[in-house]
């Protein structure tokens, strides 16, 4: 790769903070990737352009069948299933398969002391902490993103939600995520 | 047109880009998980764009631009949320996992060390800032190439230029890379 304009390294120093960057690696794609994303991009767009087509030409049925759905809402009554709330994003476990989940927080400066509280459903239980469904502990935060995995385990198939806690300063923020065991 | 032309005019018209996209999404995202979905979606969409992709003059800059406007989206979205999970391929690594080795271990390991400074130091700059002196220095793009791609003006890619590798030569002096 070349430097074709403003190169501006103009001292020893400058000269080697280019070289490094010049040399700054990268990742092939994966064999075979190219031929694959390609197959992807072509089958999911021709599917999406059917279903528009498909949405344009029936779009007056099914506009009608909501009118009817909405009309019959009144009259007849379905059970109260419990829904689970997608704006919680999810992850699918394993029953009694250990399982790292990940949670990113970002941070604008770094801080010290902060505490991170992470409460468990029943059921789920963190590695390291047979029992316990609080686990609070002391941590540090750098500038920019920062990463927290959790080894979780599903004892029971029941699932539920996991909330994180983090506190700093008089103020938090709490992350929810829900857990599906299987 | 029928199904197999179309595919194979979208092939045609993307295909020489492949690699220059691909080194585009690794240096916005810095993980190659991430620019494979990048990529990925980059192709979804041009694909949906076919008629207009067809009638442009320059298809790599259009596509850069699209890819660069995706991960923009993408970045806003993920800021939006508090929190989020991340997948096993997507946590930062030593950010080097394109690291190739030579015949010649010691030399190899202390190339190493320094590239893993500078990934340390890479990380400490925002990322407009540090996908610039990327793209600049390490990819060998253009002040005007960057001034199209993320649409800002050719003296303010200067002198986010200029205060990136400030900054870089800074942080790693500080930490000794430099004998």
């Amino acid at each position: 790769m070349h430097t074709s304009d403003n190169a501006d390294y103009s001292d020893k120093r400058d000269q080697e903070v280019l070289e490094l960057l010049k040399d700054y690696p990268m990742a092939d794609a994966s064999a075979g990737f190219y031929d694959q994303a390609l197959a992807r991009a072509t089958h999911e767009g021709s599917r999406r352009q059917r279903n528009r087509w498909v949405m344009t030409g029936f779009g007056s049925a099914i506009a009608a069948g909501l009118v009817l759905w909405l009309v019959g809402g009144f009259f007849l009554t379905t059970p109260n299933l419990p829904e689970p709330d997608a704006s919680i994003p999810g992850v699918a476990m394993t029953l009694e398969e250990p399982r790292t989940i990940n949670l990113m927080f970002a941070s604008a400066t770094a801080m010290d002391g902060a505490t991170l509280t992470v409460t468990l459903p029943d059921g789920i239980e963190l590695a390291g902490f047979p029992g316990q469904r609080e686990i609070t502990w002391e941590t540090s935060l750098v500038e920019g993103k920062n990463y927290l995995p959790l080894e979780l385990i599903a004892l029971t198939p029941v699932g539920g939600e996991v909330l994180a806690r983090l506190e700093h300063d008089n103020r938090d923020r709490t992350f929810r995520l829900r857990i599906e065991v299987s | 047109m029928s199904s197999e032309n179309h595919n194979a005019t979208f092939e045609k018209l993307v295909q020489p880009h492949f690699d220059r996209l691909y080194r585009l999404a690794f240096r916005l995202t810095g993980r190659k998980a991430e620019a494979e979905d990048l990529f990925q979606e980059l192709l979804i969409k041009a694909y949906g764009k076919l008629d207009d992709l067809v009638a442009i003059d320059e298809p790599g800059s259009w596509l850069s631009r699209v890819m660069y406007n995706l991960f923009i989206d993408e970045r806003r979205r993920f800021a939006r949320q508090r929190m989020h999970t991340v997948e096993e391929g997507f946590l930062p690594g030593d950010g080097l996992e394109g690291f190739a080795g030579t015949d010649n271990p010691e030399a190899d390991q202390q190339r190493y060390d320094k590239l893993k400074k500078l990934d340390d130091a890479l990380q400490q700059l925002s990322d407009d800032h540090r996908i610039i002196v990327l793209l600049h220095d390490t990819e060998g793009y253009k002040l005007d190439e960057i001034h199209k791609l993320i649409d800002i003006p050719v003296g303010t890619v200067k002198s986010r230029l200029h205060r990136a590798r400030a900054r870089l030569r800074e942080i790693l002096t500080t930490s000794g890379t430099f004998s």
